[in-house]
C-alpha cells in the first residue's frame, strides 16, 4: 500500500479537511445557524481525529470477548471518548439551535452583525428601544 | 503607660476608631486633640530610646515575610511635625468651624485621624514592604482627606489619585525587583545589598523609587497634582496636608537617596552624553521645583492655589540643602522641613478662617479685613515672614543655612536658583497679605468679625512658634539632630541662638534684638515725635480730591503684577500640561478601541487569529 | 462520605427534578437549594477529611487509573467544591421565569463543577466542563430577555468552538502519550515537550480559555454579564470562571510545566489585562465596567498560571479568591443602583454604607495593601522579576499601566457616588443587599487572615505537585504494558 495514502491519513487528512470547512462556515459567515452547523461540522472533524489516534492498521474491534482475540485491537479509549463527544456535541447544538428560534422569534433575524448592535445597545438607547417595541414583552429598561 | 512604638499607634489607631464613633460629636476636636497632645507626648518621651530604634510589638507573618515596625530618628522628626501639624488643624476644627464651617465635621476628624495613623505607621517602617503599604495607606488616606467637602475638590482629588497611584506601583515595582534581586527587604539589608549592583539596575532603581516618592512631594515634573488637589481641600485639611502629607514623599527620597544609595555613589552615577552626576542632577531638579511652582504661585487669583503651589517650591530647598550633605546644608534642609510646616499651617488656617468669614478665598473679591479679623492678620503676617525666609522668622534661618551651604560648597548657581524662588515667593506673599487684609475693606465685609478662639487660637500658637524658632532656632535643631544623626550625617554645631561652622555663624538671638531695636526705635520717632494720623472709617475715602463712593473700586488686585506677568509670561511652561492631556487623550483612544473590540460582531475570528498567533509564536 | 457524591447527587437531582415536579408544583423552588445545600454539606465534610488524611485518589467504577476514571480529592479540588457550593446557593437567581428549570441548570452546574474541581484525567476534564459549559448557556439566557437570549446564543458559538478545539488538543495529546491520566502524563512531561504537545497547550488553553475569560476569546463576557440578572453574573465571573481556570491550572501544574506553550498564556493574560482595563476605562454602564474589569483580573490571574512556580500558582490563587469575593459583592452592590454611569451621581451620598464598600472591594482589586489583591499583585511581581528573563520590565509596565487605568475608572465611580446629585431618591435605594454583606464579610476575614490564608494555599499549591501523587500510588500498572501502550503516533 502506498505509504501516504494509507487509512491513518487519509483519516487525518479527512478530519483536517472537516476542521477547516468548519472554520470557513464560524468565520465567514453571518447567518447564526451556518455559524452553529459550521461549528458542528468542526466538531465531527474533531472526533474524527480522535479516532484516528486511536487506530491501528487491521486491528480488531476492541470487543472483549476471549475466544475471538487472537491478534491486536483498535485503542478502545478514543472510542469511548469520541462517543461522550458526540452526545455533548449534539446536546449543545441543540441548545444553541433552541435559542436561535427564540431569537428568531423575537428579532426576526439572525444575521450575527444585526444581533450584536442590539445585545451592545446602551441601556434606554432609542436602538434598544426600537427593538423591544419590535420584539414585544419581555424586557425591563 | 510605658511610651513606646505600640503605645503610639495604638493612640493614633485608638484615635481613628474613636472618630469613627463619635466624630459627629461637638466635642470629637477635643477628644482628639487630646489624643494627638497624647501622641506627641509619647513622641518626647521615645526620643532617648531612638539611637537603637523604638521597636513595636506588632508583627504579622504574610506569605513568608513578617511585617514589622520600628520607629528610628528620621521617623521620629517627621512623626513630630505629623502629630503637631493634627494637633493644631484639630483643634481649628474643634469648635465653630467644625459646626457650621464643614459639610462633615465627622469626615473631617476621620480622615485626620486615619492621615496621622497611616503616616505614623509609614514613618516606623523597617523595611521596603511596610514602606510600601505605609505609602499606599497615606495615599488613599490623602485622598479621603481631600474628596470630604466634594464639589471642585473632587476633581482635584482625581488627578491627585492617578498621579498618587501611579507613584505608587513604581514604587511596587521597585520594592519587588529589590527582593527578588537582593532577597531581603530590611532597610539595612537592601543599604548593604545597594553598593554591590550595576549601574543600570541602579538607574533603573533610583528612576522608580524617585518617581514613586517624587510624584508624592510634586516633584517637578510631576508637580501639576497638588496645588489644586491641597488648595480644594478645606481650612484645617488643607493645613495638614500642606503642611507635612508632601513631606511624606521627602521621607522616601532621603531613605533612597541618602540611606541607600548614598550621596558618594550619586557623585559617580554619570549622566550620559552631558556629563552630569546624579546628584546635581536632583540638585537641579530641586531648584527648578523651586522656581517654577513659585512663578506659576505668583499667577493664582484664589489664595489658597496661591499657598499651595508655594508648598510645592518649598518642598524643593529641603531636598537642596539635604543634598548639598554638608552638616549645614541637611541640617538648614531638615530644619526648613520644620519651618515650613510652621507657617504654611498657619497660612492655611488664616484663609480657612477668612473663607469662614467670607465665603471666599478669591484674591480680587477680598481686601481691608486688617481691622476686621485683626488677630488673622498678625498671624498671617508672622507666616508670610516665614514663608519668604526673612528675619526673624524661622524661614529666615533654614534658608539661609541653605544659602551658605551651597556658598560653601562652591554651588553659586544653584544658590542664585534658590535666590530667585525666594524672590518669587516675595513678590507673591506680598500680593497675598495685601489683597486680603489691606487696602479697600468691601462694603458686604463690613460686619464681618474675627473668627472665634477655637479658629484663632491654633494660628496665634503656631505663629507664636514661627516667630520663637526663628528667635532661637536652637529649640527646633534639637529635633533636627536627631533626624540628621538618624541619616548618618554629622551633627552640626548650634546653640540656642544658631550655628557655629569654619566660615561663619548666625546668631539670632542678636539678629532679632538688633532688629527689634531698629524697629522699637522707628515706633518711638513715630509715637512722640508727633503721631498726626487721625482715624476714620474704612469705607470714607476720598482720592484726588473726590469723595469715593462704595462702587468705586480702588484697591488694586486685579491682575497684580500684571507688568511683570507679562514680562514673564512666555516662560510658563505648558509641555507638562500638554503631556498630561496627551496622555489622557491617549488613553481614551485605546479604551474606545478595547471598547469596540469587545463588540466585534464575528468573535470567532479573533479566536481563530489568537490560536494561529499563538501556535506560530510558540512553535 | 465518599467525594463523588458530590458530582452524583446534584447530578440525579436534576434528573429527578421534572419528574418530581409533577408531584407537587412547589418542588421546583426548594428542590435545588436544598440538594445543593446539602452537596455543601457533604463538600465540606470531604474537606475536612482531606485536612485530616491528607489528598486521596479515587478510582470511579473498580478500575485502577490509568484505565479508570481517576478522581482526585485534594485540597485544590474540595476547596474549590466547596467555594462553588457556597457560591451557587447565595447567588441562586431570583428573576427567572421558570424557577424548575434554573433549578435544573443550577444543579447541573454543581454536580459538573464539582467533578471538573476534582478530575484527574483530561477526557473527564472536558466532560465536566462541557456539561458546565451547557448549564453556563442556559443560565445566561435564563431570564428570557431577548438580549440575554442573543448573547447566550454568541456565547455558546464561541464556547463550542473553544470545546473543539479543546478536544483537538486533547486529541493530540492521547495521540502523543496514550494516555489522559493526569498523573500519568505528569511523568511524560519529555513526550509532550514537542511541537505536538506545545501546540496541544495552546489548543487547550484556548478552549478553555472561553470561559475563564482570556483575551481574545471573551467577547462573551460584556454582552452575557450586561443583561443577566446581577446574581448570575455574580455567580459567572465569581466561580465558573475560575474553574476554567482551574482547569489550566491542574494542567499547567502537573503536566505542562515549563512548557514554551506558557508564553502564549502570559501574552493571553497581558492582553487581557491591557484590553479588559482599558475597555472598563471606556465602557458607559456599570455593569460593562464590571465586566472588563473581571477580564482584566482574570487576565491578571492567567499571567500568575503562565510564570508558574510557587509564587506563580500562590499568586494565582490569591487573586482568584480575592476577585471570587469582591466581584459578586460588586454586582450586587451595584445592583441598587442605576446601569447608566452618568445617573450615579449622588448614589452614594444617600445610603453611603454600600458606596463605601464598593470602594474599599474596588481597593483591594487595585491592589492596595493590605487588601488581598494587594499580595496578589505583589506576589505576581514577584514571579515576573523571579521567573522572566527578558522584557520583564515591559511586562511589569504594562500590567502597571493597566492598573492606574483601573484605579482611574473606579474613582471615577467613586467620585460620582460621592460627588453631588439629586437626592430625591433616597428612599428608593435599597441598603447593602444581605447576601452582598456575606461576601464583603468573608472579603474582610480573608483581608484579616491572609497570612493564615496563604499558609493554606502553599498547602493546596504543594498537593499540586505530581510526584508526592505519584509516590502514593506506586502501584499503577505499567503503562508500557497496558493495551494502549503503544508509543508516539504522530
Amino acid at each position: 500500500m502506498n505509504e501516504l495514502l494509507s487509512i491513518g491519513n487519509l483519516l487525518y487528512g479527512g478530519a483536517a479537511g472537516l476542521i477547516v470547512i468548519g472554520l470557513f462556515a464560524v468565520v465567514a459567515r453571518r447567518h447564526l445557524i451556518r455559524v452553529l452547523l459550521g461549528v458542528a461540522v468542526i466538531e465531527a472533524g474533531v472526533n474524527l481525529m480522535l479516532v484516528a489516534a486511536g487506530f491501528r492498521p487491521g486491528a480488531a474491534a476492541p470487543i472483549f470477548d476471549p475466544q475471538a482475540i487472537s491478534g491486536p485491537m483498535v485503542d478502545p479509549i478514543p472510542q469511548a471518548l469520541v462517543l461522550t463527544a458526540i452526545v455533548i456535541g449534539v446536546a449543545v447544538l441543540a441548545l444553541g439551535l433552541t435559542l436561535a428560534i427564540r431569537i428568531h422569534r423575537q428579532y426576526g433575524t439572525l444575521d450575527t452583525v444585526a444581533l450584536t448592535r442590539i445585545v451592545n445597545a446602551p441601556a434606554g438607547s432609542p436602538e434598544s428601544r426600537a427593538m423591544m417595541q419590535r420584539g414585544g414583552g419581555g424586557h425591563e429598561s | 503607660m510605658i511610651p513606646s512604638l505600640d503605645l503610639l499607634l495604638a493612640l493614633a489607631f485608638g484615635n481613628l476608631g474613636l472618630m469613627l464613633l463619635a466624630g459627629r460629636n461637638p466635642t470629637a476636636g477635643l477628644l482628639s486633640m487630646i489624643l494627638y497632645a497624647l501622641q506627641g507626648w509619647v513622641l518626647v518621651m521615645l526620643m532617648p530610646a531612638l539611637a537603637e530604634g523604638a521597636a513595636s510589638g506588632l508583627a504579622f507573618q504574610v506569605f513568608g515575610w513578617s511585617l514589622s515596625w520600628e520607629l528610628n530618628g528620621l521617623g521620629w522628626f517627621f512623626a513630630i511635625i505629623t502629630v503637631g501639624a493634627a494637633f493644631f488643624s484639630a483643634w481649628f476644627a474643634a469648635g465653630a468651624w467644625g459646626v457650621q464651617g464643614t459639610r462633615s465635621p465627622w469626615a473631617f476628624h476621620v480622615t485626620l485621624a486615619a492621615n496621622v495613623a497611616a503616616m505614623l505607621l509609614l514613618l516606623a517602617s523597617r523595611d521596603l514592604l511596610t514602606l510600601f503599604i505605609g505609602w499606599e495607606l497615606v495615599t488613599w488616606a490623602g485622598y479621603a482627606m481631600m474628596i470630604q467637602s466634594g464639589g471642585p475638590a473632587t476633581r482635584a482629588a482625581y488627578k491627585y489619585l492617578i498621579y498618587g497611584v501611579a507613584g505608587g506601583l513604581a514604587v511596587l515595582a521597585a520594592v519587588v525587583l529589590i527582593q527578588v534581586q537582593a532577597g531581603g527587604l530590611g532597610f539595612a539589608a537592601v543599604a548593604a545589598w545597594m553598593p554591590g549592583i550595576s549601574t543600570g539596575m541602579l538607574w533603573a532603581l533610583m528612576l522608580l523609587l524617585g518617581v514613586g516618592f517624587g510624584i508624592k512631594m510634586a516633584f517637578l515634573p510631576f508637580h501639576r497634582w497638588q496645588a489644586e488637589a491641597y488648595g480644594e481641600s478645606p481650612g484645617p485639611a488643607a493645613a495638614f496636608l500642606g503642611a507635612i502629607s508632601s513631606r511624606m514623599g521627602l521621607f522616601g527620597l532621603l531613605i533612597l537617596l541618602v540611606h541607600f544609595i548614598g550621596l558618594a555613589r550619586l557623585d559617580e552615577l554619570l549622566l550620559p552624553l552631558i556629563g552630569l552626576d546624579a546628584r546635581i542632577l536632583w540638585m537641579w531638579l530641586s531648584a527648578l521645583t523651586i522656581i517654577i511652582p513659585t512663578f506659576i504661585a505668583l499667577k493664582q487669583n484664589d489664595a489658597r492655589m496661591l499657598l499651595a503651589w508655594h508648598g510645592i517650591g518649598q518642598g524643593g530647598y529641603m531636598l537642596l540643602g539635604v543634598l548639598v550633605g554638608s552638616e549645614l546644608g541637611v541640617a538648614g534642609g531638615l530644619l526648613h522641613v520644620f519651618n515650613y510646616a510652621t507657617y504654611q499651617a498657619v497660612l492655611f488656617l488664616v484663609m480657612g478662617a477668612v473663607v469662614y468669614r467670607t465665603g471666599t478665598a478669591h484674591l480680587d473679591r477680598l481686601g481691608g479685613l486688617i481691622t476686621r479679623m485683626p488677630l488673622s492678620y498678625v498671624a498671617m503676617l508672622f507666616a508670610i515672614i516665614g514663608l519668604a525666609g526673612l528675619p526673624p522668622m524661622n524661614g529666615f534661618v533654614s534658608k539661609w543655612m541653605v544659602y551658605k551651604a551651597l556658598l560653601d560648597e562652591g554651588l553659586p548657581l544653584l544658590f542664585v536658583a534658590a535666590v530667585i524662588g525666594t524672590l518669587g515667593t516675595i513678590l507673591s506673599v506680598f500680593k497675598l497679605i495685601h489683597n486680603v487684609f489691606l487696602g479697600q475693606l468691601r462694603v458686604e465685609h463690613e460686619q464681618i468679625r474675627e473668627v472665634p478662639f477655637s479658629m484663632w487660637g491654633p494660628m496665634i500658637a503656631l505663629s507664636l512658634i514661627v516667630f520663637i524658632t526663628g528667635y532661637m532656632p536652637g529649640l527646633a535643631l534639637d529635633l533636627v539632630m536627631v533626624a540628621q544623626t538618624s541619616l548618618g550625617f554629622a551633627a552640626l554645631d548650634y546653640h540656642l541662638g544658631g550655628f557655629v561652622t569654619d566660615t561663619g555663624n548666625l546668631n539670632m538671638l542678636a539678629v532679632v534684638s538688633v532688629l527689634l531695636l531698629g524697629m522699637g526705635i522707628g515706633a518711638g520717632i513715630f509715637l512722640l515725635g508727633g503721631n498726626k494720623s487721625k482715624r476714620v472709617h474704612q469705607l470714607d475715602n476720598y482720592a484726588g480730591g473726590h469723595f469715593l463712593t462704595t462702587e468705586v473700586r480702588y484697591h488694586y488686585s486685579h491682575h497684580f503684577y500684571a507688568g511683570l506677568l507679562r514680562l514673564i509670561g512666555p516662560w510658563y511652561i505648558t509641555l507638562i500640561k500638554r503631556l498630561e492631556g496627551g496622555i489622557a487623550a491617549l488613553t481614551d483612544t485605546l479604551a474606545a478601541g478595547s471598547d469596540g473590540l469587545y463588540r466585534t460582531a464575528y468573535t470567532p475570528i479573533l479566536m481563530l487569529a489568537a490560536t494561529v498567533l499563538g501556535l506560530a509564536l510558540v512553535l | 462520605m465518599n467525594p463523588e457524591i458530590l458530582i452524583a447527587l446534584p447530578l440525579l437531582a436534576a434528573f429527578l427534578l421534572p419528574a418530581a415536579r409533577r408531584i407537587d408544583a412547589s418542588v421546583g423552588i426548594w428542590w435545588g437549594p436544598l440538594v445543593v445545600l446539602a452537596n455543601l454539606v457533604i463538600a465540606a465534610m470531604a474537606w475536612w477529611k482531606v485536612q485530616l488524611i491528607g489528598p486521596q485518589s479515587i478510582a470511579l467504577g473498580g478500575f485502577a487509573a490509568p484505565l479508570g476514571i481517576e478522581l482526585r480529592a485534594d485540597h485544590l479540588g474540595l476547596s474549590a467544591a466547596v467555594l462553588l457550593n457556597l457560591a451557587v446557593l447565595l447567588l441562586w437567581p431570583r428573576e427567572t421565569p421558570d424557577k424548575a428549570r434554573v433549578s435544573t441548570i443550577l444543579l447541573v452546574l454543581t454536580g459538573a463543577g464539582c467533578g471538573l474541581a476534582m478530575s484527574a484525567d483530561l477526557f473527564n476534564l472536558y466532560v465536566f466542563f462541557e456539561l458546565v459549559a451547557v448549564a453556563t448557556y442556559g443560565l445566561a439566557a435564563a431570564n428570557g430577555k431577548g438580549e440575554a437570549l442573543i448573547a447566550s446564543l454568541r456565547y455558546l458559538i464561541l464556547g463550542a468552538l473553544g470545546s473543539a478545539l479543546a478536544l483537538l488538543g486533547i486529541a493530540l495529546v492521547y495521540a502523543k502519550t496514550g494516555t489522559l491520566n493526569l498523573t500519568e502524563l505528569g511523568g511524560m512531561s519529555e513526550a509532550l515537550s514537542g511541537p505536538a504537545g506545545i501546540g496541544a497547550l495552546v489548543l487547550m488553553v484556548v478552549g478553555f480559555g472561553v470561559k475563564a475569560e482570556l483575551f481574545p476569546l471573551n467577547n462573551w463576557v460584556p454582552e452575557v454579564y450586561a443583561h443577566t440578572e446581577s446574581r448570575v453574573s455574580a455567580l459567572m465571573a465569581g466561580i465558573i470562571s475560575k474553574l476554567g481556570i482551574l482547569v489550566l491550572l491542574r494542567l499547567i501544574a502537573e503536566v505542562f510545566g515549563g512548557s514554551p506553550g506558557l508564553e502564549f498564556l502570559l501574552w493571553v493574560g497581558v492582553l487581557g489585562v491591557v484590553t479588559g482595563e482599558l475597555a472598563a476605562y471606556g465602557a458607559k454602564d456599570m455593569r460593562r465596567v464590571l465586566a472588563y474589569s473581571s477580564i482584566g483580573q482574570m487576565g491578571l490571574v492567567a499571567v500568575a498560571l503562565a510564570l508558574g512556580g510557587e509564587t506563580g500558582f500562590i499568586a494565582a490563587l490569591i487573586l482568584m479568591l480575592n476577585h471570587l469575593l469582591v466581584k459578586p459583592a460588586l454586582f450586587l452592590i451595584a445592583d441598587a443602583w442605576p446601569g447608566s454611569l452618568k445617573a450615579l451621581a449622588g448614589k452614594g451620598r444617600a445610603r453611603p454604607l454600600g458606596a463605601v464598600l464598593f470602594v474599599l472591594l474596588a481597593l483591594s482589586l487595585i491592589g492596595v495593601p493590605p487588601l488581598p489583591g494587594f499580595w496578589g499583585k505583589y506576589l505576581l511581581l514577584d514571579a515576573i522579576f523571579t521567573n522572566v528573563t527578558e522584557g520583564a520590565g515591559l511586562l511589569v509596565g504594562l500590567i502597571l499601566a493597566a492598573t492606574v487605568v483601573e484605579a482611574a475608572y473606579f474613582f471615577r465611580i467613586a467620585a460620582r457616588l460621592f460627588g453631588s446629585g439629586e437626592a430625591a431618591e433616597e428612599s428608593k435605594i435599597p441598603g447593602l443587599p444581605a447576601v452582598a454583606a456575606l461576601f464583603v464579610i468573608a472579603f474582610l476575614a480573608l483581608s484579616v487572615q491572609t497570612g493564615r490564608v496563604g499558609d493554606y494555599l502553599k498547602e493546596v499549591v504543594h498537593g499540586l505537585q505530581p510526584q508526592e501523587l505519584r509516590m502514593a500510588q506506586s502501584d499503577f500498572p505499567d503503562p508500557a504494558a497496558s493495551v494502549n501502550g503503544k508509543g508516539e503516533r504522530l
